[in-house]
């Protein structure tokens, strides 16, 4: 084991920790008096630049910082166009959903997504089916994670994969379960920061490893010349084709628009001059990120030069360029790049995973009950589902079943079809209902998961165009052949401007 | 902070999803020709030049057309509604 490498990242979990119990101790009074408002959703406080930075590091995970890059190094330019797309996903969700989600939000007390879909709706079972999807998803995203996250940490310090999860799982954790989403939101920030750090590092290393930027193109100019793909098309010698790059538009860039883990940061900040900075803050920083790792990891490859085959697996160059180009320091504050991409996903998720298990599940059916209105009951089960899922999540990740693999490959793309059209049409078409809504989850999440599972697909587009387009075929058939009356309180509360 | 009514702040917001949804549409369509519109052997920096205008373009004149619909487009105003919530009571009586 390396201690001098691990030296920084234990300071900055010690960090994180702290937040967490100084945050805790901020809020006392306020739990006090609403525990689920403070614990899931920070009480609305959020400001511009911790709103974009969260969002941000939520959707920064290890695969746009090990995996993604990894994949550039051997695919070349074609990588970094694909993984550019993304540029959109910080305001795109905000400018479309983040407003309205907030004022409808405010005008009915929603604390979860799910709160918001159950009022919209008038629909208990689509609700429940809503929040049934976000956990399993959520949760084998979280073990995935979990597992990136380690193998990176191990490779680069030398520790143990089981010992070094429990260590840093032990610690997001704990800090999460303890802080609640304000903690989340600041670590995040914090992790988006280190994020960034950790990024220009590597360049540096990078380019003085490689000898400048016109030496390092030179060699990845001739390995392009020598290998089977062109490493400086748009296309990778069609490893990465048009109609790939194109629904890679919906999967990475628009349809992120539906996930509840984004979402929920448009019910949590403070007012509209927040989510205008966060807009331009997110965008330049989601944009740097999800182009600048992708460009390291191609510019890598004026650095490592060694053949596929001798590396073993393209998850390996970010973890070798850290630990054998980068003195034992910076590659200690390096390596907390990568973890913080990773916890702070998980951060968010497992926060969001326990308001749909408390607030959305076990509140909504205990609401009329004197035990659901004492706020300490409400807290201790908070912080002990938080706890509980969290550690049920790490035990899973030590030794993964094939299932929980299985399952994460539909994940991103699975959330995105469940959850697109019921935000944007529940938002923007009056005539949505209940009927069409279930139809997209049941239809959209089908189509979704079968063709993936068969090996089907359109072309050699990504299978999320299927989802997302037979979602949207589902809704608007279900929504016509429906019949559920348009209560006037969803027409007051969503469609004011409509007649 | 401008003064809106409920059904205003709703038109508003319609406004502010159309421009953004715009921008979109123009953004990609940058994408796309920085991608497959520009002769591959250019370079620029000693990288290839598409990928300047495809990746790098298209991110600054996302940050550029933000800037512009945050500024021009979008307003503020305050996003609780206390008439309206006054109004809402009556459904639940």
């Amino acid at each position: 084991m390396k201690f001098d490498i691990l030296l920084p990242s234990a300071l900055f979990f010690l960090v994180l920790l702290l937040i967490g119990f100084y945050l805790k101790q901020r809020e006392k009074n306020k739990r006090g008096k609403n525990f689920s408002k403070e614990y899931y959703i920070g009480g609305r406080s959020l400001n511009g630049f911790v709103l974009a930075m969260s969002l941000v590091a939520t959707y920064g995970s290890v695969s746009s910082f090990v995996g993604g890059p990894g994949v550039a190094w051997q695919l070349g330019f074609a990588w970094v166009l694909f993984a550019s797309v993304q540029v959109v996903a910080a305001y795109l969700i905000l400018g479309i959903l983040g407003k309205k989600m907030a004022v409808v939000a405010r005008q009915i007390d929603a604390i979860t997504i799910i709160d918001l879909i159950r009022f919209r709706y008038k629909s208990n079972f689509c609700a429940n089916l809503c929040a049934l999807v976000l956990l399993v998803f959520f949760i084998t995203q979280m073990i995935a994670q979990f597992i990136g996250g380690a193998h990176i940490f191990a490779a680069v310090t030398g520790m143990d994969y089981a010992a070094g999860l429990l260590f840093f799982a032990a610690i997001v954790v704990l800090y999460t379960a303890i802080g609640g989403f304000n903690t989340v939101a600041i670590t995040d920030t914090l992790c988006a920061i280190m994020m960034l750090a950790g990024m220009f590092l590597l360049a540096y290393a990078i380019l003085h490893d490689g000898g400048g930027i016109t030496n390092i193109m030179h060699t990845i100019t001739n390995a392009s010349a020598q290998g089977k793909i062109d490493l400086l098309s748009p296309t990778a010698s069609n490893h990465v084709s048009i109609p790939l790059l194109m629904s890679q538009w919906i999967l990475c860039g628009i349809g992120t628009i539906g996930l509840p883990q984004s979402a929920v940061r448009c019910i949590s900040y403070k007012d509209t001059k927040s989510v205008h900075r966060a807009m331009i803050i997110g965008t330049i920083v989601c944009g740097a990120m999800m182009i600048g790792m992708p460009l390291l990891g191609i510019l890598g490859r004026g650095v490592i030069t060694a053949p596929l085959s001798q590396i073993g697996s393209t998850d390996n160059i970010i973890p070798l360029l850290i630990a054998q180009h980068m003195n034992p320091w910076l590659a200690g504050i390096t390596i907390i790049g990568p973890l913080a991409a990773t916890m702070s996903t998980i951060s968010s998720l497992l926060i969001a995973g326990s308001s749909a298990v408390v607030k959305d599940i076990y509140l909504y059916y205990k609401r009329n009950e004197p035990v659901a209105k004492n706020q300490k009951t409400v807290a201790r089960l908070g912080i002990a589902v938080t706890t509980f899922m969290g550690i049920a999540t790490v035990l899973l990740a030590i030794k993964p079943p094939d299932i929980i693999v299985w399952i994460n490959l539909f994940a991103f793309g699975g959330l995105e079809t469940a959850f697109f059209w019921i935000l944007i049409m529940g938002l923007f078409w009056k005539r949505a209902n209940s009927t069409g809504a279930i139809a997209s989850i049941i239809g959209g999440l089908l189509a979704y998961c079968t063709s993936t599972a068969l090996g089907f697909h359109i072309s050699t587009c990504h299978n999320i165009v299927i989802g997302i387009g037979s979602a949207a075929i589902c809704f608007i058939i279900g929504s016509y052949i429906g019949k559920t009356p348009f209560a006037p309180e969803v027409k007051a509360v969503f469609f004011p401007e409509k007649n | 902070m401008k003064k809106l009514t409920y059904k205003e702040k709703f038109q508003q917001m319609n406004r502010e999803a159309a421009a953004t949804c715009i921008i979109t549409a123009i953004l990609i369509a940058f994408w796309w020709y920085g991608a497959f519109g520009i002769d591959r052997s250019l370079t620029f920096l000693s990288m290839p030049l598409w990928f300047f205008i495809s990746c790098v373009g298209t991110y600054l004149l996302a940050i550029i057309f933000v800037w512009l619909i945050t500024k021009f487009v979008f307003i503020d105003f305050d996003l609780d509604d206390d008439e309206n919530k006054e109004k809402l009571k009556e459904y639940y009586k």
